[in-house]
């Protein structure tokens, strides 16, 4: 073994062995081991790459059906405003209804009752005048004394009648203003 | 002070510069020590190589395949950035060369001081890393014959950076440039890891500085030898990755289209 003093800047034989050295290290990385590892990362790369975009469909997929749910909620609340409006418009119209009928029904029973209370009024205004003439002569007769002739004092018959007559129109239409 | 001029005159006698022990083969001188580290330094890796393949899987990976991957990642990412697509076939020697140089730059660590080390950095002895520079380099201009032809790799020497009258002035800029490439990829790394070399040396040599009676040096080189061995050993790292780096940039120049140039 010699021990060289020579320049340590100027390259020797030792250039060849470690260039080969080398080359051996670079053709066994670059055919065995670089290969495999790099298929391994493309691999997993895209393995990860797919996972993620079944990951962005599957948000897409649940945003799509929150939107339908969304969108069936509002048309199901649409409807049920829809329904409630029918109904109060139902009601309203009912009860509207029920009103004008219950009213004509009022009406009509107070116009009957009216109108038996005008007839029987005039039934007893009739009845009165009917008879007045008679009680009016039987009570001068007596306060007289003697028989009177219901001819003779017609005209007095007529007045009293007519007063009757003026008293109970009085009344009757007193009543009917009320 | 006189003592430590004292011990400075003996660190300079006993410090050798670039010194290896040789061996005559075929009538070329070896530098036996280089050899030996360089061939270790193959086994390893190959022995690196061969463990990630046959754990390699593309479902979880293990913490070994993952510094591998980060590796391969690191460097198909700067070679995707620079060159592209048809740089395709640069990454495993670019990665080759990262991981190599860093493990030969490791042997560092194993270094005393010694004149001859028992397993020295073989990117410390010139040998190593003009090989793989030269290497490199003729790749470069065959890739770059490759992509742009006889012609326009020789059209190439004339016609930049200035215009065609001025091509005395292209062919001597390019060839320079050209010449000196492979010289400063080499030199970088040689000349950091003798460097740190020279610096354990230097170390070695601090024990023998005395004080009256205290040991300064001897107190001082153990802390000091470690913390140089750290920051040694990233230095190991960053040449690696530089020469990696500088492999993928200068195929990118010889495979740039002559529109992106």
């Amino acid at each position: 073994m010699l021990i060289a003093g020579s320049n340590f800047l100027i390259p020797n034989g030792t250039f060849i062995v470690v260039l080969i050295a080398f080359l051996i290290v670079i053709g066994v990385l670059a055919k065995v081991a670089v290969p495999p590892l790099n298929a391994a990362l493309t691999e997993r790369q895209d393995k990860i790459r797919g996972e993620l975009e079944a990951a962005d469909q599957a948000k897409a997929d649940a945003e799509e059906a929150d939107a339908e749910r969304r969108n069936t909620l509002e048309e199901a609340r649409a409807h049920a405003r829809e329904i409630v409006a029918g109904a109060q418009a139902t009601a309203d119209k009912t009860v509207a209804a029920a009103e004008g009928k219950g009213q004509e029904a009022y009406d009509r029973i107070v116009a009957s009752a009216e109108a038996e209370v005008a007839v029987a009024r005039q039934a007893a205004v009739e009845e009165v005048t009917a008879r007045i003439g008679e009680i009016v002569l039987s009570a001068a007769e007596r306060v007289v004394g003697r028989e009177i002739k219901a001819a003779d004092h017609q005209d007095l018959i007529d007045e009293a009648i007519a007063a009757v007559r003026a008293e109970a129109g009085n009344t009757a239409s007193a009543g009917g203003a009320r | 002070m006189g003592v430590m001029l004292g011990g400075m005159n003996l660190m300079a006698s006993a410090i050798s510069v670039g010194e290896h022990p040789t061996v005559q083969w075929f009538g070329l001188t070896i530098d036996i020590d280089t050899v030996w580290a360089t061939l270790i330094a193959s086994v390893i890796v190959v022995a690196l190589g061969l463990v990630m393949r046959a754990k390699v899987t593309s479902g979880v990976p293990g913490k070994y395949q993952l510094a591998w991957e980060m590796a391969l990642e690191a460097v198909q990412k700067q070679v995707d950035d620079s060159i592209g697509p048809r740089g395709k076939k640069v990454i495993p020697l670019a990665l080759t060369l990262f991981i190599f140089i860093f493990i030969c730059n490791l042997f560092e660590v194993f270094g005393i001081g010694a004149t001859y080390e028992v397993l020295p950095a073989p990117t410390a002895d010139i040998n190593l890393p003009l090989a793989m520079a030269l290497y490199v380099i003729v790749l470069v201009h065959v890739a770059a014959v490759r992509n742009r032809g006889v012609k326009g790799y020789l059209a190439h020497y004339v016609t930049r950076p200035f215009p065609m009258w001025l091509f005395p002035v292209n062919l001597f800029m390019n060839l320079v440039d050209e010449i000196v490439k492979p010289i400063t990829l080499t030199l970088r790394l040689f000349g950091n890891l003798l460097a740190g070399g020279l610096m354990l040396s230097l170390l070695a040599a601090l024990v023998v500085w005395k004080l009256g009676p205290v040991p300064v040096g001897g107190i001082l080189a153990t802390p000091l030898t470690i913390v140089w061995k750290l920051f040694d050993t990233g230095i190991g790292a960053i040449q690696a990755f530089i020469f990696a780096l500088l492999t993928i940039l200068y195929f990118d120049t010889a495979m740039a289209t002559e529109d992106a140039h």
